[in-house]
């Protein structure tokens, strides 16, 4: 018994020096729900961020695009590729979904990994990017299962469950079974990359503050936009997957 | 055990022990390290070292040449175009008044010919007119003169018939004396 108060006292004492929060949220009760607070707070930051930077971009369109309008010309072509690259020649109506999959995760992840969130203090918990809780990424990914779902439907009509028994009827249950891993890893390999990006970084500034990190923020950087990037180009694969029809 | 289950449940409630504030520890929130981050994406990303193929500057601007070439290039085809254009529409114009010279001429050829063939048609028709009148007169003519010819040839049938049938001697004789009395008279005359 008195073994056991004390390595948990030492634990506590170890907790209070790491200062590294994981799984501490700031909740807030919306009817009977708890939602994490801080997930809240910084999606809304990185949206106005985005409708913000949009907003300015299209504020006086020219011919000739200028800076701001030219990088975001650049990026929605980006985007475009992308989406063609994937679901083919239909590509047309899903660029908008894709476009806002990969910017919102991009925009997060780098807001996670270059703005300094730790300035502001909040009661419980800590700021961080919304990509780095759960609820966010399996929102996405949920929305990627809908979205292909009703690409396939919209599509190919009834006619679209066939494919689970291609090429044979034995295949079922593996390819039920897809339906259900498809958002299972597309939402926790986006979780899980971003939240080890940020505890690596944390876990190394509480270590040695100073230049040691840097490297490995950049890395993480680099992680998060190919995060971001992998889980726009598998969004679009998955509803260009369900659109083409085997003949 | 009790402990333990508490501390379970401390680690897992929060107490709500802080608010709403500020952080200015400069370590604590790793603020040196994300400047250094922020100041070397922002070099790379101006493109201030001449030849790094990572600059988004440098990408932008070799996209905006590019729009800044389509633009020239496809306003040059247009000019060439609208060239084209108007040298054909040039033509059509030329062509179309060719045509209508064409056509009036071959209308006034078509009048002429027209008034030609109704004259000629005229005159023929009025040849023909002639010849049947004169055809008629000459049938009539004919047709009078027989008439006439068989009048005659009965008169004459009928006087020589009377002459033949009641010439007696008496009326012989009167009659040569009548005939000579008549040219005698007709001698004197003449004389």
């Amino acid at each position: 018994m008195n073994v056991l108060s004390y390595s948990i006292n030492t634990l506590k004492g170890l907790y209070d020096i790491s200062g590294v929060e994981v799984g501490q949220h700031f909740y807030w009760q919306v009817g009977g729900f708890q939602i994490h607070g801080q997930v809240l707070i910084t999606s809304w930051v990185v949206i106005a961020i985005l409708l913000g930077s949009a907003a300015l971009a299209v504020r006086s369109p020219q011919t000739i695009p200028t800076s701001g309008q030219n990088f975001f010309e650049y990026v929605l072509e980006f985007i475009r590729d992308v989406s063609k690259t994937q679901i083919g020649e239909e590509y047309r109506p899903w660029v908008p979904f894709i476009g806002t999959m990969f910017l919102f995760i991009f925009v997060s992840n780098w807001s996670g990994a270059l703005l300094p969130w730790k300035i502001i203090q909040l009661p419980h918990g800590e700021l961080a990017a919304p990509t780095n809780d759960i609820n966010t990424t399996v929102a996405l990914a949920l929305l990627t299962s809908v979205a292909y779902f009703y690409a396939g439907l919209t599509k190919r009509g009834l006619g679209y469950f066939g494919k689970y028994i291609q090429p044979t009827p034995i295949l079922l249950p593996i390819n039920i079974l897809e339906d259900f891993t498809k958002p299972l890893s597309l939402s926790f390999r986006l979780f899980g990359n971003i939240l080890a990006d940020e505890l690596v970084v944390v876990v190394l500034v509480s270590l040695v503050p100073l230049v040691v990190p840097i490297p490995v923020m950049f890395l993480g950087l680099f992680t998060s936009g190919i995060q971001a990037l992998i889980f726009a180009t598998l969004a679009a694969a998955y509803i260009g997957e369900s659109m083409e029809g085997h003949h | 055990m009790k402990n333990v289950t508490d501390s379970c449940v401390f680690l897992v409630h929060w107490p709500s022990a802080g608010s709403f504030g500020f952080n200015t520890d400069i370590l604590a929130t790793n603020l040196i390290n994300l400047s250094v981050v922020f100041g070397v994406l922002i070099f790379f990303g101006k493109g201030v070292c001449a030849d790094n193929l990572l600059s988004l500057s440098d990408l932008l601007d070799n996209r905006k040449q590019r729009i800044l070439n389509t633009i020239r290039n496809s306003e040059e085809l247009r000019g060439k175009a609208i060239e084209q254009l108007e040298k054909a529409r040039a033509r059509l114009k030329k062509v179309e008044m060719e045509a209508d010279q064409f056509r009036i001429n071959g209308y006034s050829e078509i009048e002429r010919e027209k008034m030609n063939l109704i004259n000629s048609t005229y005159k023929t028709l009025e040849q023909l007119e002639n010849y049947k009148n004169e055809t008629i007169n000459f049938e009539q003519q004919k047709a009078i003169n027989e008439v006439r010819q068989q009048v005659f040839q009965q008169a004459l049938q009928g006087a020589l018939g009377t002459l033949n049938s009641c010439l007696n001697n008496e009326l012989h004789l009167r009659t040569i004396n009548a005939n000579i009395g008549m040219f005698g008279a007709m001698n004197e005359i003449t004389d």
